[in-house]
């Protein structure tokens, strides 16, 4: 599969630059990111770090055209902070389509010759699969979220409140409540 | 070809169109106001519980009504703005901390980027010093001369209900957990401060049902659940029964005991939630092992005290109960059990509310002799300290293999670390129960410890991604541990944690249970006439 083994030479060869620029704007997307994008400190800086390091790895394995398997690890590192982030799903995941938009930048006068423009059509493509798989991932957190609610009601750590004594479910205004509770 | 700046490019001067120009944020601080939606704010105290409290001696929780974060009206008194104004200035004058930590934060920075929420969130308003900045700032228009003259140029801003709402939003995104105030080179408290906060929140009629609701149960019956003496003793006794099935070994605990030598107080999580109920089960095994002996009271039923995340007065009459409970049987001290705020609120408030607790005894181990003249004025020991200085003079015995499906590494609890200095007993026991533990990073453990994310009654589910977000830092020492050494248990000694984290783990490290401390006791002590099943997962395993 070497379909766009031109322009993966031009990427490794511009790796720092695309990655820096991805990097930048996808913490920027923090209202205060300072921090984020200067601490390399992996466990006093996790947000920051783990993004980096995340995206880091999806270009290398964009740039190596690997297998769509293997950008699931990376991909849920960066996706499963940003899910449970102030983000709506689209902001959560554009930075993935972002790439894209990097790469056209720092690109642009290389792009101008005709070989390496068709294959970026098939880096792009890649690009969106990529997306895609990380709008999955996604929804797998905030399958996962919800799950944790249930789990909690269930197991009794929520009985902290209207629970207890069980003559409480003989009384049915309290069960009305309740439910109504469950449904806000 | 030009050189394309990062920065630059960063703020979007794009030449073709870019997907994510609309996610940048793009206003400064103080002009973003709070927005409330669903799950990020916890729902309001119900307004039953809030009258049922208001109704109680020595504490006042005034304008009980339904009202929702999300409208517009909160329903606050006409004149909140000068009760608001009113409480801070009594504040000012009682607490002279508070007086203290208005005055004194120079602005350097060294706290902003050590709180788990900023960490999580990248909002600055969680930076420890701004959410200081949010009281302190209408402190200083109200109440010192520079203010008062300069207004906005003093930094300075009006109480508006804006303002309150703010209040609101981020006295309920701090879990008072005192990591900041480690790194402040004035010892400035933000926890401190965010207690103020709620207090004067309170004084308006705004709070959390989930703070409230087991504060008013734990003042009917003793315990956050509402757990009447029957059903509380009826849950020990399952878990006797369990202890009975698991092991051979009968335990029987008694309650209400005139004349017992100690006090046994643990958070009633233990007796009735996974698993929590492991733990419970872990300090039965061992006081039967030492012949202790000691009292559950069904009255003071509960360590916790979400009166410490309410106000000084609610605070206050919680911790009075087991005191008040102490003195009524007679006992000579009191042992407590795996809590995190309980002992905050004996450590460090417990003497100015309700000591001198001269009707006690110096706690000391009528076991090994020890005295624990650290407890000299509370009268209260932790159970890790006891259960070290059992291991200590060789009282007890294990048998690590027990333990072999374990490989822990150990959480240390805010309030037990920062607040109360419990840095090594638990290590120590850990040393001895288990074959080998690992330690997380060392900047996110000990002092430097990372906050669960859902302290200060935050740990409810409706703000479930706020308590994964705000939990992160943690989780993520914990996943590094767990791919670089294979841990798969973390271990604690809070019942909050023991709840919170467990949810936090199945977000982001799955493969990792949580154990309470005295769980891996349990697990490994050897009893004198035992008949221990083949355990493959402690006390956990289903016989
Ligand atoms: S006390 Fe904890 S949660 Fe509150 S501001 Fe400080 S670090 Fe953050
Ligand atoms: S570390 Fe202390 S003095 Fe410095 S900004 Fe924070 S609160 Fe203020």
């Amino acid at each position: 599969m070497n379909t766009y083994s031109e322009l993966a030479e031009i990427l490794a060869a511009k790796q720092k630059q695309i990655l820096d620029i991805w990097t930048e704007r996808t913490l920027g997307t923090y209202s205060a990111p300072g921090f984020f994008k200067k601490s390399l400190d992996p466990f006093a800086n996790p947000v920051g770090v783990q993004i980096r390091s995340g995206l880091a790895a999806l270009f290398e394995l964009l740039r190596d055209q690997a297998e769509p398997a293997a950008f699931v690890g990376p991909l849920d590192q960066v996706i499963r902070i940003r899910a449970v982030q102030d983000f709506t799903a689209s902001q959560a995941v554009v930075p993935f389509l972002e790439l894209k938009w990097v790469v056209k930048e720092v690109l642009a006068q290389e792009l101008q010759r005709r070989l390496l423009a068709d294959q970026l059509n098939e880096f792009e493509c890649a690009v969106e699969r990529m997306a895609l798989v990380g709008f999955d991932l996604y929804c797998q957190c905030r399958e996962q979220l919800y799950r944790n609610r249930i789990q909690e009601l269930k197991s009794g750590r929520a009985r902290f409140t209207d629970g207890g004594c069980p003559s409480r479910f003989l009384d049915a205004a309290a069960r009305q409540e309740q439910m109504e509770n469950m449904r806000k | 070809m030009a050189v394309i700046k990062v920065d630059k490019l960063a703020v979007s001067v794009a030449k073709g169109p870019s997907l994510m120009t609309g996610a940048y944020p793009n206003k400064p601080w103080d002009e973003v106001p709070a927005v409330f939606k669903p799950g990020n704010y916890a729902y309001p105290t119900k307004a039953d519980k809030l009258e049922y409290l208001n109704s109680q001696q020595g504490v006042s929780f005034p304008n009980a009504r339904e009202w929702s974060p999300e409208d517009d009206d909160w329903k606050l008194p006409e004149n909140w703005k000068e009760i608001i104004l009113q409480g801070l200035a009594d504040r000012l004058d009682r607490f002279r901390s508070l007086k203290i930590f208005m005055d004194c934060c120079v602005r350097c920075g060294a706290c902003a980027d050590k709180c788990h929420f900023f960490l999580g969130t990248g909002d600055p308003k969680n930076m420890p010093v701004l959410r200081a900045e949010l009281l302190r700032s209408v402190y200083r228009n109200d109440f010192t001369l520079a203010g008062k003259i300069l207004g906005k140029l003093a930094g300075g801003r009006e109480m508006t209900v804006g303002v309150l709402k703010e209040w609101f939003m981020y006295a309920y995104q701090c879990t008072e957990c005192r990591r900041c105030s480690v790194f402040c080179p004035y010892g400035i408290d933000t926890a401190e401060i965010t207690m103020m906060l709620r207090e004067l929140l309170h004084l308006v009629g705004i709070g959390i049902n989930w703070a409230m609701e087991p504060v008013a149960n734990s003042n009917r019956t003793g315990n956050h659940m509402g757990l009447t003496p029957q059903a509380f003793k009826g849950n020990v006794d399952f878990l006797c029964d369990d202890v009975e099935n698991l092991t051979g070994v009968r335990v029987n605990p008694t309650f209400n005991r005139k004349g017992a030598e100690v006090l046994f107080i643990t958070p009633s999580a233990d007796v009735f939630a996974e698993p929590g109920i492991f733990t419970c089960m872990g300090y039965l095994l061992l006081f039967e092992a030492i012949g202790l002996d000691y009292t559950w009271s069904t009255y003071a039923s509960e360590g916790g005290n979400f009166g410490l995340f309410t106000s000084n007065e609610m605070m206050k009459k919680l911790n009075g109960k087991m005191y008040a409970e102490a003195k009524r049987l007679g006992v000579k001290w009191i042992l407590g059990g795996e809590c995190g705020h309980m002992w905050r609120v004996i450590h460090q408030y417990m003497d100015t509310m309700n000591g001198p607790t001269d009707f006690l005894e110096v706690p000391k181990s009528p076991i090994t002799g020890t005295v624990f003249d650290n407890a000299k004025s509370t009268k209260m020991v932790h159970i890790s300290e006891f259960t070290a200085d059992l291991i200590k003079n060789g009282k007890i015995k294990f048998d690590k293999s027990r333990n072999a499906h374990v490989l822990p590494t150990f959480h240390d609890s805010c309030n037990p670390a920062r607040a109360m200095g419990l840095l090594d007993e638990p290590r120590y026991i850990l040393d001895h129960v288990v074959d080998k533990w690992y330690e997380m990073p060392e900047n996110t453990i000990r002092e430097r410890t990372f906050c669960c994310g859902s302290g200060t009654a935050l740990n409810t589910d409706e703000i479930m991604e706020l308590r994964m977000r705000s939990g992160l830092p943690r989780a993520n020492a914990v996943k590094y541990v767990h791919e670089k050494h294979g841990v798969n248990t973390l271990s604690c000694v809070c019942a909050i944690d023991r709840a919170t984290l467990s949810t936090l783990m199945s977000y982001w490290v799955p493969e990792v249970e949580v154990a309470g401390l005295s769980e891996l006791v349990g697990n490994a002590l050897v009893i004198e006439g035992e008949q221990r099943q083949d355990l493959t997962e402690g006390l956990r395993t289903l016989v």
